[in-house]
């Protein structure tokens, strides 16, 4: 209980020491002003999502090879906080982009690799509410996971490929384009903090589905006696 | 090698059960036509716009048609019991699967062309000059399809709300299919048409990439 | 400061997005402590 509350306390601080950096500390932007400063919480969040849906398909592989609970509570966790931390992204963007480019979204590659990707990870944990026993459940997600990972790279070059037949505004150039050296050392001080923070919101889920994983075996003992 | 020839019996036994009665094949066809027909009325089948949006059109159906074709592909197997028997006969699972793609890759191809005709006369486009190209293309297509369908087929045939599920799933995973087969089958029905290589060549890749993936974790999606 | 609706806006409704997902998680550990509570009277009462 207590290491729960020493990482709540360390991510909270983090992320609040990073978002008074992004507005105290990083110069601001010449010709968009003070709206590029969601930059940081926005790139920084999906840099973070990518990680976490990363240790999602390692524990997915894991999981069919060892097949330990332990694997598949991790991997629901992954997935739960990094579609959160997608949705953010999602949600961010298009607030940032309707008042410097005038359009709330665009289909380049990135934004749409970046829906369909959200749109994997819903699909993944919808699965797992239509499935109902336990190990049929944690294997079959897993293995859909294992596709859902690989194919997101392909998404991405499908479009990018896609997208060189019919050009279209490409919001938000990538993070490390022409950036201010104390810029960027605020925006990876925001990387850092966002995945102490998704780390932290994944313990925190993986020690429910730990939980509830006790609670249904002593729920079965409870209705064999 | 045992897998090919264990997965040639199996393809021979899923063509002949549907062949027996058809149902299967009619009923998607019928459904294409329909969809084709229905998304007609969606924008101006002038000449230009047909040119357009039509092969998109085209491959959504194909798409629609595939994720409601599917469905039986283990479902059949889970009423008469036969999964069991079928991995009994067999030393590696990923025959079954191979068996499967390749009869479902074969079922769609049918589909397609016999769709291709029609559309080409609804929406006046030529293809008789691409005729080799356009087959590669719906082949690889119709293979990308089978193979993340089949996959997908085995996990929702366990799964409740599966006639909802499968197209859910299967849909956004096969994104890279459409977008690119869309695109070159527009290229292919455009005034000056040309084979865009790249395109073939991200589809087979795609086609690679599944296969290799069903590959090493076929066996698993069989699990009793 | 130009744009500021827009940063707050984003800062905040990002946030919240966090702050609903730690919610829910809060939420069903209440939930699941209940139903712990509920087992342990029901063994009781059996005993």
């Amino acid at each position: 209980m207590l290491r729960r509350i020493v990482f709540a306390v360390v991510a909270i601080g983090l992320v609040a020491c990073a978002t008074y950096a992004s507005f105290y500390v990083a110069p601001e932007e010449r010709t968009m002003g003070a709206i590029q400063r969601i930059f940081y919480f926005h790139a920084s969040t999906a840099w973070a999502g990518e990680t976490t849906f990363f240790v999602c398909f390692v524990a997915n592989l894991l999981y069919i090879w060892k097949r330990k609970p332990q694997y598949d509570w991790l991997g629901l966790a992954c997935a739960e906080v990094g579609a959160a931390c997608i949705t953010v992204v999602l949600v961010t963007g298009p607030i940032w982009a309707k008042p410097v480019w005038g359009i709330w979204w665009t289909w380049d590659a990135r934004l749409t690799s970046t829906f369909v990707l959200w749109i994997l990870y819903i699909c993944y944990l919808l699965l797992r509410t239509l499935l109902d026993e336990p190990e049929r459940r944690a294997l079959l997600s897993a293995l859909f996971g294992v596709f859902a990972f690989i194919d997101v790279p392909i998404v991405f070059g499908a479009i990018r490929w896609w997208r060189t037949q019919h050009p279209a505004p490409v919001i938000m150039g990538g993070p490390g384009s022409g950036l201010d050296p104390v810029m960027k050392k605020v925006f990876f001080f925001n990387v850092l903090a966002m995945h102490v923070f998704a780390g932290f919101l994944i313990a925190e889920r993986y020690y429910l589905e730990k939980t509830r994983h006790g609670v249904e075996l002593l729920q079965r003992e409870a209705e064999a006696r | 090698m045992a897998l090919l020839s264990n997965a040639a019996v199996l393809v021979g036994k899923e063509v002949r059960t549907e062949f027996r009665s058809r149902e299967l094949l009619s009923t998607t066809i019928v459904f294409v036509l329909v969809v084709v027909v229905v998304f007609s009325f969606t924008f101006d089948p002038t000449s230009s716009e047909s040119r357009r949006f039509g092969p998109g059109l085209l491959w959504m159906a194909f798409l629609f048609a595939a994720s409601l074709m599917l469905q039986p592909c283990f479902l059949r197997e889970q009423t008469a019991d036969t999964l069991t028997a079928l991995r009994l006969a067999v030393e590696d699972p990923f025959a079954i699967f191979l068996a499967k793609i390749a009869a479902n890759t074969l079922f769609l191809l049918l589909m397609e062309l016999l769709m291709l005709p029609v559309f080409a006369a609804l929406f006046n486009v030529s293809f008789a000059a691409q005729l080799p190209a356009i087959l590669l293309t719906f082949f690889l297509g119709s293979l990308g399809i089978s193979v993340v369908g089949t996959a997908l087929a085995a996990i929702s045939a366990q799964a409740r709300m599966r006639e909802l599920l499968l197209p859910l799933l299967l849909l956004p995973l096969l994104t890279p299919v459409l977008v690119v087969s869309t695109e070159v089958t527009i290229r292919l029905m455009q005034a000056e048409p040309y084979l865009e290589w790249r395109g073939i060549g991200l589809m087979a890749a795609f086609d690679a990439v599944f296969l290799t993936v069903l590959w090493l974790f076929g066996e698993y999606f069989l699990e009793e | 400061m130009k744009n500021l609706n827009s940063i707050f806006a984003a800062y905040m409704i990002g946030w919240g997005v966090f702050f609903l997902f730690f919610l829910s998680v809060v939420k069903r550990s209440a939930d699941l402590r209940d139903e712990v509570e509920r087992l342990k009277r029901s063994a009781f009462k059996e005993k």
